[in-house]
């Protein structure tokens, strides 16, 4: 087990703060006036133009005064008691099926006669074989044994039967659907829902890190926002000096940079700002050195180190309000096991990732909200390669302080065939747009979520409980 | 333990062979690192249109390149650009040597570990993108291999991956799309890539069939149905790849015993049972003949040259390909003359692009090697390794985030830290004729950026670039100890991130 004495010279690093956003010493530069028209959605009228177009869309709603009257065109309301956000898009359309089992259901095991998971009660198969029981109907998948005690704290919820209206069955037009925070792939607004929430919440947090992505490229859902961060790693993230170089020679290397950087109107130029103001704040906060509370020990894989430094980056209170991650591999055309395989492999990296993370961050939990999507479902009947072809509906996974969790949310429509989607796949009941607004409006922002989601109106379920 | 006919190579080598082989090799590679020209300057006027059209057609200028340019004209540098030879100079072929993976078959290539394929396909690909003259060519290549994405890290991938690269992609790179889709098909590295080769008989893959669809012809709005992917996969059922004992492992096969040879219908075309292996092939045929087809390769092809490309010239693209039966030349050549291309707004270089550029303009001498691929890796950018079949994003902000990395890839390059790549701003300055004196930032700039350091565009950066070197006083003999970074902050400059 780690502890506060295994660190060197820095100790008490991560609990020095508690003052609330932390502000680079380098002043930032405001929004340029103009921008390259190549790059429209990063003009500085941005958000005017975000907002107008949301309250253009949104005109349907004159019905619903109530979702009007919320739409202010100045932005303001402070949201320094947010929740965190932390959002994990499982690339390639995950086996709902396989992850939260209805395993009361006899069509579930004679679709799946190869890869099926046996139910949590089936003496014939061996009990670390079977699901692990949620709630009498629903099991989740082996794997996932980590998160249990997560779901028996109230902790954790899989919203299933959800996804989106795409019905492309792409994987690029259904991750672009639910990134962008659209009902199907045919609809406007090219901005990611992500960077819209960020465009709604104008708190004057100055960070440089308040929207950070895990990923070498940005993705979609903060497609839009200036102020998001796409990086690999926090420690690998600084100026690698030519050999012998000291600190002196880094700083003069910066202000070169920063004269380079400092006129430009475009992308480029925008986002080499903000890296430069990125690598300011991650200079004092030493992410190499970070060492998790709790004994947590985060399994050593893409998603892991993610949830880690995510970790690190809200112990670090740098400003944090939005971490996206994303782990691909759940294309399983082809053998994606049962109970174990490759299915259950990306399982247990999910489940340790989201365990380890829980247990870090301790009584912080409590602000944050984490949730897990994917672009679909799979086909309820397995194929000849022993995998699963693209689907329909799939499941999500909500984890939080705020989460009323300990249940699966779902309108179930069954597998019966005349239920299927085109005769084929589980049917999407819930709009995957119900529970991000809902997590939006109870643990985010209030009711800005029709500004975030134009054109829709959210039906509660009941996912999040209202903040204290 | 089995020993085949490279193992044996590879133990006499190393018994002797290999000191003298190697040393030899680097002798033949420094010679073959292109020369400098004369001069270095840059014609008095019309520079701009200029850099603008090689930055598009090209990896970007080399020292001398626009000067050959403008004297050479535009026509007959896009005609010669259209119509490469298939000889490479010295330059490209003694890299190349020795890079078996490019040598073999697929079977063959089953001898050598998967990351030195990998390594093996990557600095074959930075070698020709360097230096190879056939600079179009090499782009489209880059271009195909996206269209076509296959991911090397999934199955057999790196193992089949040169063959489809050399025998798909690079073979028709410039030739007619329906052959080059034809190609892809029948590479068992693609049909392995999308589960095709298990599909099969009552039990299809609709992977394959889907991603044909909706990213190499018709588009995810072609006009497609669920109902037609099904359709095509049962096609394909039965194009499989060789697995037999005793067999030329890793080669196409079609298995009539795997395949369904009902009647099916496709696209509201009945394609007759009883076809066996032709059932796909006119598959093929229908997709390569589609309009859907024509306008999603057209508006990829615009995409790629003239950025967010105006929708008359999607169209226009796309009735040249009808015209043609998709004959790519046909389709590129005025979209690189059109006015367009001069005047759209500039597109963000990929890493890659940025890279090889980056070499390029530096008359750098390099291996492709490891050390240099890491950097790729660490831009985002690494070749053949993005998972999903649609390619790297060409979208400017999914790049915006590989800034940090690109400076430090700069930073290394200039200050010798990437090992088997060096590059010699001394000479370069010597060539400039500013040696010594407040011109070497200016000339560093011109020489990164390839345009003149009077223009307009230009100031910010030489004003920054010049504030940076007076930071330190010259030497004695009136070199300068901060010359080299002052050249990696030309290309860390967001100027250079465009072409």
């Amino acid at each position: 087990m780690e502890t506060r004495t295994g660190i060197k010279g820095r100790g008490d690093w991560w609990s020095c703060d508690g003052r609330g956003f932390a502000r680079p010493e380098t002043k930032r530069e405001t929004e340029p006036r103009d921008a390259c028209e190549t790059v429209s959605l990063l003009t500085p009228t941005r958000r005017q133009v975000l907002l107008g177009a949301a309250l253009a869309l949104v005109g349907w709603a004159a019905k619903d005064s109530t979702a009007l009257a919320d739409l202010t065109i100045t932005p303001g309301k402070p949201a320094e008691r947010a929740d965190i956000l932390v959002v994990i898009f499982l690339r390639g359309g995950a086996d709902g099926l396989n992850i939260v089992i209805p395993y009361r259901e006899d069509d579930y095991h004679r679709s799946r006669q190869n890869i099926g998971i046996a139910a949590p009660d089936d003496r014939r198969a061996a009990a670390a074989d079977r699901a692990i029981d949620l709630d009498g109907f629903y099991g989740m998948h082996p794997a996932m044994a980590p998160l249990r005690p997560l779901y028996e704290q109230g902790l954790l919820a899989f919203v299933h039967a959800c996804g989106s209206g795409d019905q492309t069955r792409s994987h690029f037009e259904a991750m672009a659907t639910m990134e962008r925070g659209l009902p199907d792939e045919k609809t406007g607004l090219a901005s990611g829902w992500v960077a819209r929430y960020l465009s709604q919440t104008e708190n004057g947090n100055p960070s440089p890190l308040r929207a950070v992505s895990f990923s070498s490229v940005m993705p979609d859902s903060l497609r839009g926002a200036t102020d998001a961060t796409a990086l690999t790693s926090l420690s690998e993230f600084r100026l690698v000096l030519p050999s012998g170089g000291g600190s002196e020679r880094e700083a003069a290397l910066r202000a070169a940079l920063e004269s380079l950087y400092r006129e430009g109107k475009d992308a480029v130029a925008l986002a080499g700002r903000e890296t430069l103001a990125v690598l300011e704040t991650l200079n004092r906060i030493d992410p190499a050195n970070y060492r998790p509370a709790n004994g947590a020990t985060y399994p050593d894989g893409e998603l892991g180190n993610g949830m880690r430094q995510v970790a690190c980056l809200i112990k670090g209170r740098v400003g944090l309000e939005v971490a996206c991650l994303e782990r691909g591999g759940w294309d399983t055309h082809v053998a994606q096991g049962s109970s174990g395989g490759w299915l259950a492999s990306n399982l247990d990296e999910v489940s340790r990732s989201l365990a380890a993370f829980a247990a870090d961050m301790g009584a912080e939990m409590s602000r944050i909200s984490v949730v897990v999507m994917t672009e679909f479902g799979r086909r309820l009947v397995e194929n000849g390669g022993l995998g699963t072809d693209h689907g329909r509906a799939s499941v999500m996974w909500l984890l939080g302080g705020g989460i009323a969790g300990g249940k699966v949310y779902a309108r179930w429509p069954t597998l019966k065939r005349e239920q299927l989607e085109e005769g084929l796949d589980l049917r999407v009941t819930t709009d995957y747009r119900d529970v991000l607004a809902e997590i939006v409006a109870r643990r985010l922002l209030h009711s800005r979520a029709a500004a975030i989601f134009p054109n829709y109106t959210p039906r509660m379920l009941g996912v999040a409980k209202d903040r204290a | 333990m089995k020993i085949n006919r490279r193992d044996c190579l590879r133990l006499g080598a190393a018994a002797g062979a290999g000191a003298l082989l190697t040393g030899c090799s680097q002798a033949v590679r420094r010679f073959a690192t292109p020369a400098l020209p004369e001069t270095l300057e840059l014609p008095s006027d019309n520079v701009e249109p200029i850099t603008r059209l090689v930055n598009r057609v090209s990896f970007g200028p080399p020292p001398g390149e626009i000067t050959r340019v403008a004297a050479l004209g535009r026509d007959s540098y896009v005609e010669e650009q259209l119509h490469p030879g298939s000889g490479e100079p010295l330059a490209v072929s003694a890299r190349l040597r020795g890079l078996e993976a490019f040598e073999v078959g697929a079977g063959e290539v089953g001898d050598l570990r998967k990351e030195e394929i990998l390594r093996q396909m990557q600095m074959a690909a930075i070698i020709y993108a360097v230096y190879s003259p056939h600079q179009l060519r090499e782009r489209m290549v880059d271009f195909w291999t996206n269209h076509f994405n296959i991911f090397a890290h999934k199955g057999a991938g790196a193992f089949l991956k040169p063959t489809d690269e050399l025998k798909v992609i690079r073979a028709h790179a410039l030739g007619k799309f329906p052959d080059l889709l034809r190609a892809s098909a029948h590479s068992p590295a693609m049909l392995s890539y999308l589960d095709n080769q298990v599909s099969r008989r009552g039990i299809p893959n609709e992977n394959y069939a889907r991603e044909l669809m909706e990213l190499h012809t018709l588009g995810v709005h072609g006009g497609y149905t669920q109902r037609d992917v099904q359709e095509v996969a049962r096609c394909f059922t039965g194009w499989t790849v060789e697995e037999g004992f005793l067999k030329p492992r890793g080669r196409f096969r079609f298995d009539p015993d795997l395949h369904d040879d009902g009647p099916k219908e496709v696209l509201g075309q009945t394609i007759p049972g009883g076809l066996g292996k032709g059932q796909g092939d006119r598959v093929l045929e229908i997709l390569a003949r589609h309009p859907s087809t024509a306008r999603f390769i057209a508006s990829k092809l615009c995409r790629y040259f003239l950025g967010d490309a105006a929708e008359s010239w999607i169209e226009r693209t796309a009735q040249t390909y009808l015209q043609t039966d998709g004959d790519i030349r046909a389709m590129l050549r005025p979209i690189l003359l059109s006015q367009e291309l001069l005047d759209s707004p500039p597109i963000m270089k990929r890493p890659f692009d940025f890279m090889v550029s980056a070499l390029r303009a530096l008359n750098a001498d390099t291996d492709g090697g490891k050390p240099l691929q890491e950097h790729l890796t660490r831009m985002g950018q690494p070749l053949y390794q993005w998972p999903m079949p649609d390619g790297y994003p060409d979208r400017t902000a999914a790049w915006t985030g590989s800034l940090l990395a690109r400076w430090n890839f700069g930073l290394a390059l200039l200050s010798g830290g990437i090992a088997g790549t060096s590059t010699d701003i001394t000479a370069i300055l010597r060539a400039a004729r500013a040696q010594t004196g407040a011109r070497r930032a200016d000339a560093l700039a011109e020489v990164v950026l390839a345009r003149r350091a009077d223009s307009e565009a230009m100031q910010p950066l030489c004003r920054s670039l010049r504030a940076y070197m007076e930071r330190m006083p010259a030497s004695a003999d009136g070199s300068h100890p901060l010359l080299n970074e002052t050249a990696a902050l030309a290309l860390a400059s967001p100027l250079f991130q465009w072409r």
